[in-house]
């Protein structure tokens, strides 16, 4: 096979973030290449360089031997790559053929050629097989999956090359990725290259040619032939570079704090239940987009619940109450730490006492002084840096700004934490910090329900795990014993599931 | 951190622009300009569209606009002088105080927890109260020659500082004191500046929205009083372009329309910048139709300015 694409020494480094840390990649024309890897292995950083979104840091883009690393939209697309996002971008009040056309449409002098547009809009979804939609049709009232046959009609009218298909089965039923299949393989026919992503390892072996994993912004290995197993492509996505960033602490288990009985919030959440233990690590796994994020604003008040109950030290809280949440001690860190859980502009002392000035304060009155000091301590114990308590938030590094939405619930005394993907866009070695001052809390009695998409934080740091899929909990592991490769295999339903944890709702009893 | 700076800088930059147009005035007008008796008109004259500047600093600080002032000014005035100034000044005030907290708490209903975007819902409340105004007073205003107190308010003086200027300077002073070392005011700040936060901080997002339409509602109360006072008639045609004169204060002090970043301080001096400019620009006989011009040249500056800061 000739190579279309082909990616070396790929580097893009964000600020504190070192997203892609030497990357290769080759595709070749006529072939689905699939790239695989955790979460923020580096995926959607790569994709977004060869599709001009992002420019690389060093290393090379070519396809067809044509320099692709300026790193501008324009250059990708006149080129032949052509993307379509997990998101789809379509504008939802246009036509089908308005969608299709949008950005390069057919004209007669200054004015549109909407026969055109329409006659070629139908010839496209006809050589995609589907010609039974409308051209006239509003994509907004499509079904998601002619959505995205929307999508790649779209890349078919400009001269596509390569095709990045970024989860593309993510929102479809079994029926709907059949279809899909069959498009994708009607392109790699008239020899355009596809680079397919997706989380859905089963379908690898019956859509890819070949495989690419990625690991921590590397490729771990390329060029796998879609025969691949299961099981080896796990434990090459895994790694195992996490293990010593965990610290040892001294598991302590006291009364049951936090109780979720039947919570449910169709069809993001369905019912769940589980208890929480004083000083115990709860970890939530699961693919993005598992209602793993919902179950924690269900249980905080932030989103209404269709029935359930949350209560906490035995006493159960209203629905949909969130300032009655975190009077009861529940505490939440968001998982977008910027946008839900800091005023950027704010110094961090403020951002640590704001749900705290009732008792900080005098009367109506606020107290500074008395607010300095309550959060210096917390922040000083938590070795918040730059040590600058009237720093603005904004200015602190990943790490010190999550460590500032905790230190606003140690001001608070809260007796339950709730963190949403904690470790999100902090550095490694930032993490094993946020590691420290999580098992601290443990160790003072917190009981703490922590979403993660790393496995490895999951495995080597959490007491017991929940993972969830589709909105339910489909598995519960014990923290000593769970793997990796457990975790993954109840997330992505390929099968061979264990038979010792039970399938369905994870059971309070534990432990 | 950049953002703060910008507002402290206009609390420093905008004192600065007093001196100067004060300085300005003094060499182009001389005593005319430069004497006690000017200078305090000058407050006077800024003491309405002032006092509501200050409600209005809170409601842009979350993030909200109130563009019902002017309407809500007139139609309570019209309420209290049609219904209650036969009862003497005091049921005439209060009754104009509490008519404008009234219409302010349904605009506060209608964005807190009816979710209609600020702008719509007091456009809506900009058409009503004006037509309650005028349904009330048959479009005539309402003569309160008899109300003493009322008058007195509009014409007399304290140790010297005239009696809608004290107010005014009160009105600022509570604000700032509210907005700055309250709670309250941290919970103001706080939902404008990040909503979602201040929600999973605890903070009850809609009760602080509502009430700061109340807040310029107590506001506008005053200020219809004041107006009142030194008309000794309640009119219903007046307060028109009030919104525009209380938000373009609000805005050149510095508050941002955004939400979540706002002065007091900057406040009182766009109040005070405003009054100095249009009231030189009297003393120079400057058509009033140049005069709205230029209000229109100003805020856009302003904004231009306050934008360049961050």
């Amino acid at each position: 096979m000739t190579a279309l694409l082909e990616v070396r020494g790929l580097v893009k480094v964000y600020p504190g973030v070192t997203a892609l840390d030497g990357v290769d990649l080759d595709v070749a024309a006529g072939e689905v290449h699939c790239l695989v890897g955790q979460n923020g292995a580096g995926k959607s950083t790569l994709i977004k360089c060869v599709a001009g979104a992002a420019t690389p840091t060093a290393g090379t883009i070519r396809l067809d031997g044509r320099d692709l690393t300026t790193g501008r939209p324009g250059t990708a697309l006149s080129a032949g790559v052509a993307t379509i996002y997990q998101e789809l971008d379509l504008v939802g009040d246009l036509s089908v053929a308005d969608n299709i056309f949008l950005g390069h449409e057919r004209r007669i002098g200054p004015l549109l050629d909407r026969r055109r547009m329409r006659r070629e809009a139908g010839e496209l979804l006809r050589r995609l097989g589907h010609a039974t939609l409308d051209p006239d049709a509003q994509v907004g009232e499509l079904r998601p999956a002619d959505k995205q046959i929307v999508s790649m009609a779209r890349a078919l009218s400009r001269d596509v090359r390569l095709l990045i298909m970024d989860e593309p089965s993510a929102i479809l039923d079994p029926p709907e990725v059949d279809a899909l299949f069959e498009v994708v393989r009607r392109l790699t026919a008239a020899g355009v290259g596809v680079v397919y992503i997706s989380h859905r390892l089963d379908e690898i072996a019956r859509i890819g040619d070949r495989i690419t994993v990625l690991r921590d912004g590397k490729t771990v290995a390329s060029n796998l032939p879609a025969t691949t197993g299961i099981d080896p492509l796990i434990q090459l996505m895994i790694g195992r570079a996490f293990h010593e960033l965990f610290p040892n602490r001294n598991i302590l288990r006291g009364e049951v704090v936090l109780r979720v009985r039947g919570l449910a919030r169709p069809p993001h959440l369905a019912a769940t239940s589980f208890e929480v233990r004083a000083g115990e690590i709860l970890g939530i796994g699961g693919l993005v987009g598992a209602g793993r994020s919902e179950l924690l604003r269900a249980i905080a008040g932030l989103d209404p619940v269709t029935s359930g109950e949350v209560s906490v030290g035995g006493r159960a809280l209203p629905r949909e109450r969130p300032d009655l949440a975190v009077a009861a001690g529940i505490g939440v860190a968001p998982e977008e730490r910027k946008s839900q859980g800091l005023w950027l502009d704010w110094s961090q002392v403020r951002n640590v006492t704001i749900a705290d000035l009732p008792r900080l304060g005098r009367g109506p009155f606020t107290d500074p002084a008395a607010e300095h000091r309550a959060a210096t301590a917390q922040l000083r114990a938590l070795a918040v840096h730059p040590d600058d308590p009237l720093r603005a938030a904004g200015e602190l590094s990943g790490g010190n700004q999550q460590k500032l939405v905790v230190a606003r619930w140690l001001v608070h005394a809260s007796s339950v934490l709730l963190l949403d993907e904690p470790t999100r866009g902090v550095d490694v070695g930032a993490r094993a910090e946020v590691y420290r001052v999580i098992g601290e809390l443990a160790g003072r009695g917190l009981a703490i329900v922590m979403v993660s998409s790393e496995l490895a934080e999951l495995v080597g740091f959490c007491d017991r795990i929940l993972v969830m899929r589709e909105g339910a909990v489909v598995g519960e592991l014990a923290g000593e014993t769970a793997t990796e490769e457990q975790i993954l295999r109840h997330a992505l339903r390929t099968g061979a599931e264990p038979r010792t944890e039970p399938r369905t709702e994870a059971r309070s009893e534990t432990p | 951190m950049t953002a703060r700076r910008s507002a402290r800088a206009q609390e420093i930059a905008l004192p600065l622009v007093v001196v100067a147009l004060i300085i300005a005035g003094t060499i182009l007008k001389g005593s005319v300009f430069f004497s006690t008796a000017n200078l305090w008109n000058v407050l006077v004259q800024a003491s309405v569209a002032g006092t509501i500047a200050v409600g209005m600093t809170f409601v842009i600080a979350t993030g909200g606009i109130d563009l019902a002032v002017g309407s809500v000014m007139a139609a309570a005035a019209i309420v209290g002088g049609h219904y209650f100034a036969s009862a003497g000044s005091a049921a005439f005030m209060l009754a104009t105080v509490v008519a404008a907290v009234v219409l302010g708490a349904i605009n506060g209903i209608a964005v807190a927890w009816l979710r209609i975007v600020p702008f719509v819902a007091t456009l809506a409340m900009f058409a009503a109260a004006r037509g309650i105004a005028h349904l009330i007073s048959h479009q005539t205003p309402v003569a309160l020659y008899g109300l003493d107190a009322l008058t007195r308010i509009g014409s007399q003086r304290v140790l010297g500082i005239p009696i809608p200027a004290i107010v005014f300077l009160v009105v600022v002073a509570l604000g700032w004191l509210v907005l700055d070392r309250t709670r309250y005011g941290r919970y103001v700040i706080a939902v404008g500046g990040n909503r979602e936060a201040a929600r999973i901080a605890g903070i009850r997002v809609r009760p602080i929205v509502f009430s700061v339409y109340a807040v310029v509602g107590l506001c506008t109360g005053i200020a219809s009083v004041l107006q009142t006072g030194q008309l000794a008639s309640a009119s219903p045609v007046v307060g028109l372009g009030l919104e525009l004169d209380a938000i373009a204060a609000v805005v050149i002090g510095g508050t941002s329309l955004a939400g979540g970043r706002c002065t007091m301080i900057g406040t009182f001096f766009g109040v005070i910048t405003f009054a100095l400019v249009f009231n030189l620009l009297t003393l120079e006989n400057v058509e009033s139709q140049i005069q709205q011009i230029l209000r229109g040249v100003i805020i856009l500056g302003a904004v231009v300015v306050q934008r360049r800061g961050h």
